[in-house]
């Protein structure tokens, strides 16, 4: 099993303001955020939320894509631990989803 | 889907996204693209039936008009053809032509349910003109009535004596030797003149149409596409508004974890300062879960998971608009 996994794929992409990704309890494995963003917090986020959906929804919910007015994140359950990305409102979603998809 | 229209300028595909466009309120981007549409295709008659159309969704009914009456010969058969002229001679006030309209969507489609309401309410309007000879002194009216809405009644003329009110409550109240259902029913219809200081007698209330009803169109759209399996309306602590997702018995329990999940995700946007959650999907390996925010209530779409989330999304964008003007 890898330890990691390539963010800079996902961080190249244009407006991508960071990728990491997590433990299922929250802690950083490894992360590429642009200066002002807290991969931590980001982290824990995608780790509380991935982990309400697998208990609401059942343990086959695989990813999720949130929407805010500003920026867009997205996170998916992956054996390593959980894969987050966080984007600009204005970035190529589209593109991101495939990057993440593949990883 | 724009693209590949640039691709193939033969392409006959700017109906369907007309169609998307019209269906989600777009109707400017609508016309557009059927303009430049038809300018390749001028022989395309469903193009220039759904141009009409765009035109009276816009409020342009001479132009709707123009269009739909040019090829009516070619569509004569088509439902949304006559549909649409039916509505366009309505809002011209020409009522007899709009019956046979919409009598002609009738014959295509018995089941046409805004044809029928259509025709519901046009028919008393059509007998006006016979029923404006009405103008006899009112005491003639009592004897051999006639079902007429109030304010076509004209005003007695000056040489004709009126009864008193006493009078007239007396005769009004002295049940008819012979009662027919007619004459009741014009008796009530006669009755509440202002020109004798009487209060007008309730009519029958109109059936009332739930508020919801708004939403059935754009939401019928919605659920016409393949992969969508059903829609609910949810508010934000996960009570169920309005369910439109047939033969699944959980919604009661999904909805209120989503709901949850939703709060959740929200409180956490907020801590960080990134703005207010708008919506969010959440990929199930056997379904997907688009949510998304509606004023004061959530709309949840679930597809299979091969779904295009940007022509949910896109169809979506009607609903929530419906669902804001009904909710908040």
């Amino acid at each position: 099993m890898k330890a990691t996994l390539d963010l800079s794929q996902l961080t190249k992409i244009p407006r991508v303001l960071g990728a990491g990704l997590a433990t299922y309890d929250g802690f950083i494995v490894d992360s590429q955020f642009v200066h002002g963003y807290d991969s931590e917090k980001f982290g824990a986020m995608a780790a509380k939320i991935m982990t309400q959906i697998q208990k609401s929804l059942g343990p086959e919910s695989g990813a999720v894509i949130l929407y805010t007015e500003d920026v867009v994140f997205l996170a998916k359950l992956k054996q390593e631990g959980i894969l987050f990305v966080l984007g600009d409102r204005e970035a190529n979603l589209g593109l991101i989803k495939i990057k993440f998809e593949k990883m | 889907m724009a693209d590949e229209l640039i691709m193939d300028s033969k392409a006959l595909i700017f109906a369907t996204l007309a169609d998307v466009y019209l269906s989600s309120g777009m109707i400017d981007e609508a016309i557009s693209i059927l303009k430049d549409g038809l300018a390749r295709n001028p022989n395309y008659t469903l193009g220039k039936i759904m141009l009409g159309r765009a035109y009276y969704l816009k409020g342009d009914i001479d132009e709707a008009l123009k269009i739909l009456k040019e090829i009516y010969e070619l569509a004569r058969d088509s439902e949304t053809e006559n549909l649409y002229l039916g509505h366009c001679y309505k809002k011209k006030g020409d009522y007899e032509k709009a019956i046979t309209h919409y009598q002609a969507v009738l014959k295509i489609n018995p089941e046409n349910r805004e044809a029928s309401a259509e025709l519901e309410i046009l028919k008393p309007q059509k007998k006006e003109p016979t029923e404006e000879k009405m103008t006899a002194p009112f005491e003639k009216a009592i004897p051999e009535p006639v079902a007429l809405p109030r304010e076509e009644i004209s005003a007695p003329t000056e040489d004709v004596k009126l009864p008193s009110v006493k009078e007239f409550v007396a005769q009004t109240e002295e049940p008819p030797k012979e009662p027919s259902p007619v004459k009741e029913e014009t008796i009530e219809a006669t009755l509440p003149l202002p020109e004798l200081g009487l209060e007008p007698i309730p009519t029958k209330p109109a059936e009332l149409i739930s508020p919801m009803e708004a939403l059935n169109e754009p939401m019928r759209h919605l659920l016409e596409i393949k992969s969508v399996k059903g829609s609910f309306i949810l508010s934000r602590d996960g009570l169920l508004i309005q369910n439109y997702y047939q033969g699944r018995t959980d919604l009661e329990e999904i909805g209120a974890l989503i709901a949850g999940i939703f709060n959740e995700a929200e409180d956490a946007f907020k801590f960080l300062k990134c703005g207010q959650l708008e919506k969010c999907i959440i990929e199930k390996k056997e379904e997907t879960i688009c949510v998304i925010t509606a004023g004061e209530s959530l709309l949840c779409i679930i597809t299979q998971p091969e779904a295009k989330p940007g022509l949910v999304f896109l169809y979506a964008r009607k609903i929530i608009e419906e669902i804001r003007k009904v909710l908040g």
